[in-house]
């Protein structure tokens, strides 16, 4: 980290104490999304850490942005996934799109704005290819028709990124990619769900009802949908282990500050709480390690696809285990208070943007069937 | 498994079954609300003799025992792990005093507790690192022939609700437990606590101001009340496990009917070897976990020593409990997270409300070295 990333990353933590930490509880409780987060955050341009300078955001590099999400993980998970969930969106624009199309996607994320990437259908999960929405050209537009649900921020978006079947026909061959404006008519938004944990971040169903966009808002060729989203999520997945291990660490730092309380002044607890404390801070480093340097490798424009799961799976169920452990060792106190919280956010965060077990697929396939593509060699004397 | 039970205990278990099915489950989501304690659904539970099962002697249900009693709060956790919370605490209250009251407390309290007339609760933990510890410790001091009692008890189930309490204070001769009724003078029930799950089942603290207790109202001796304490928390552990397993069972039927029917890659998700090995670990752990709590039920119902068996079960739950709703849960995904039933599906969706209410049965309520200590005494 050097000394910029470190200047960055305490801009960040105080942020997250000032705005995100002290609503985190309330904003759980009623589970409702507040644009109180987008207003405070809107003189830092956060929302566009991921925008590149040349269109006018902070144009953060993968590691730095990772060190803002750990924070914002730190203060509240939810609130986290909001920017988190943003960025994939526009990732998906920066990977595929053409300079109209980032310039346009980006502008509202420099006045915290946010996007929503809306790729899950009712029939369409883990099988992201198995989705019946349509989307059939017309002139110089496309008729978008189809369901679409568990989209995040997607209520809220200023922009979203929608994914449908140009030619249904071929498959995960036949999907597409466009960029759709907030409230366009035919866009008919859901209530928001009700979830488990995360539940200040907006997910809704939403369906398409001859929405109308234009040729110039589709994302590369017809056809290019799948490629664009798995690339995409390859390139957002470790925000979520990013978020995960703020939150894992924000649990462990609760959980000691409770002891310290609990426990008289020089009386330390056994050996056995002591190197349950200790096994949940390794978990910690080592999925913090993972994450940055899953970000070194995409940093260097090494392949890091298996990094990148992970960094999503290692983050996401150390999260789990932090939490449950430090509901184990804080019994009662921990059930009574916003560790509940911290163990419904992780149970929730192994699931979005991919599953745990499809991120086992990526790496297991990557190790039974490594891609042929010759990495390139490394220069004499680079690192 | 159930060829073991009696065919009394079967009818007892058939009974609770029956009765989750018909009244707790059309209920479960308002329970789960937490705001009014269900004192109705108590009441239709005790008319059954549901409530009094720890007390074969008193309980005019035929097979009556612990190993009853435990059938009864598995299958009653598969609907609301809650409502078995309301009972398991109320059931210790009983078996502390079956086991230690006096004759006395005996006739004043057991017929009704075993009826369900009156509702018991344990109140044990405190906010220090051990009872007796810390500034809001309950503390004891001799005043004449009688006793006065100073300081709080946290996080006490079925507060309010109870009509009686077994209440441990720490003196300086060690722990004593006092049975308090509600009604007492300077007892004060605490603001009900927000709970992560379990909300049927009210958590409050319990304030003594100066209450005044006789030597009628000691539980067994003065200052044998650690050991009564530890027992009823290794009786406690077992009860609990039972709850655990029940919401187990009815986690991984719930998954493995969405596995069966959620396609995915052009079939049922059931038919991947990936999801077939998570409903196996979560039913074997079930099953396993079941076969401990039965051995460890038998031997507290025969009065045998059964401590380290307790503590296995405590710890085996600890590590598997949730390990099991989060893997189911993960098997359905966004419907697994789901609190309340999106409009575009069709429910129910209990998952969420299980996760809550697991991490309730078996990560709280004693130390968390409790078990371990259980066992290791039990090795020596």
């Amino acid at each position: 980290m050097n000394s910029e990333q470190s200047a960055i990353q305490q801009t960040a933590r105080d942020f997250v104490a000032a705005h995100i930490t002290p609503h985190a509880a309330e904003y759980d409780k009623t589970g409702e999304f507040h644009s109180y987060l987008l207003a405070a955050a809107k003189p830092s341009k956060i929302f566009a850490m991921a925008v590149p300078k040349e269109y006018g955001g902070l144009g953060y590099s993968p590691l730095t942005q990772a060190l803002v999400l750990e924070e914002w993980g730190y203060g509240c998970a939810a609130m986290g996934t909001t920017l988190s969930a943003s960025i994939l969106s526009m990732e998906a624009v920066l990977t595929a799109g053409n300079d109209d199309q980032k310039r346009h996607f980006c502008k509202p994320m420099l006045d915290a704005g946010i996007g929503a990437f809306a790729l899950t259908e009712p029939a369409a999960g883990s099988d992201a290819g198995a989705g019946v929405a349509t989307a059939v050209r017309q002139g110089d537009e496309y008729i978008l028709n189809g369901p679409k649900c568990w989209i995040t921020n997607g209520g809220e978006a200023a922009m979203l990124v929608i994914f449908a079947a140009t030619d249904p026909a071929a498959g995960t061959k036949g999907l597409s990619a466009f960029i759709v404006e907030r409230g366009l008519p035919g866009l008919i938004m859901g209530d928001r769900e009700e979830k488990l944990g995360l539940r200040s971040s907006n997910t809704v169903y939403f369906s398409m009802k001859d929405l109308r966009v234009s040729v110039a808002n589709r994302l590369g060729k017809e056809g290019d949908g799948m490629k664009i989203a798995m690339e995409t999520l390859d390139l957002a997945r470790p925000s979520i282990g990013a978020l995960a291990i703020g939150l894992a660490q924000r649990c462990l730092d609760e959980c000691v500050k409770h002891l310290h309380k609990r426990y008289p002044a020089k009386s330390f607890p056994g050996e056995t709480l002591q190197f349950d404390l200790a096994d949940m801070q390794i978990q910690i480093e080592g999925a913090r390690q993972a994450q940055h340097h899953t970000m070194a490798l995409r940093e260097a424009k090494r392949p890091f696809s298996k990094e990148s799961a992970i960094a999503k799976t290692l983050g996401t169920a150390v999260a789990m285990s932090v939490t449950s452990q430090a509901m184990r060792l804080m019994g009662s106190h921990a059930y009574t208070s916003e560790f509940g919280k911290f163990m419904r956010d992780a149970k929730v965060m192994q699931i979005y943007e991919g599953t745990n077990q499809i991120q086992r697929l990526v790496i297991a396939r990557s190790l039974l069937a490594p891609p042929r593509i010759a990495v390139p060699a490394m220069k004499a004397g680079a690192k | 498994m159930n060829q073991q039970l009696t065919a009394a205990q079967q009818a007892v278990a058939k009974l609770a079954h029956d009765f989750a099915d018909e009244f707790i489950d059309p209920i479960v989501t308002e329970l789960d609300r937490g705001v009014v304690f269900p004192k109705a659904l108590i009441g239709q539970l005790a008319a059954q003799g549901l409530l009094g099962l720890v007390l074969p002697k008193q309980s005019s249900v035929a097979g009556a025992g612990f190993v009853s009693h435990i059938e009864v709060v598995q299958a009653l956790s598969r609907s609301c792990p809650a409502i078995a919370s309301v009972i398991n605490n109320h059931a210790l209250f009983a078996y502390a005093l079956e086991h230690w009251g006096s004759d006395a407390q005996k006739k004043q309290y057991l017929p009704a507790l075993a009826k369900g007339d009156k509702l018991g609760a344990i109140a044990i933990q405190e906010e220090g690192p051990t009872p007796g510890v810390g500034r809001s410790a309950l503390l004891v001091t001799r005043q004449g022939a009688g006793f006065k009692l100073n300081g709080t008890k946290a996080f006490v189930r079925n507060a309010g609700a109870a009509d009686v309490y077994l209440v441990f204070a720490t003196g300086s001769g060690g722990v004593t437990g006092f049975i308090v009724d509600a009604a007492t003078s300077g007892l004060k029930i605490g603001p009900r606590q927000e709970t992560m799950g379990l909300k049927a089942c009210p958590v409050a603290h319990l304030t003594f101001d100066n209450v005044s207790m006789d030597e009628a109202s000691v539980m067994g001796t003065e200052n044998c009340g650690a050991v009564i304490a530890t027992q009823i928390l290794a009786v406690l552990a077992v009860a609990e496990a039972a709850q655990t397993v029940g919401i187990a069972k009815a986690a991984v039927a719930h998954a493995a009917e969405y596995a069966k029917h959620r396609v995915q890659f052009h079939h049922p998700i059931a038919s991947l070897q990936a999801i077939q090995t998570m409903l196996a670990e979560i039913v074997t752990d079930c099953h396993m976990g079941w076969f401990g709590i039965c051995h460890v039920a038998r031997l507290v119902e025969a009065d045998a020593p059964f401590e380290p068996e307790a503590g296995m079960v405590k710890m085996f739950m600890g590590r598997f409990g949730s390990k099991m709703l989060a893997d189911a849960i993960q098997i359905e995904g966004g419907m697994g997270i789901s609190e309340v039933v999106p409009k575009h599906i069709t429910g129910p969706l209990p998952l969420a409300r299980m996760f809550r209410d697991i991490a309730g049965t078996t990560l709280l309520d004693a130390p968390d070295d409790f078990p371990d200590k259980l066992i290791a005494a039990g090795i020596a």
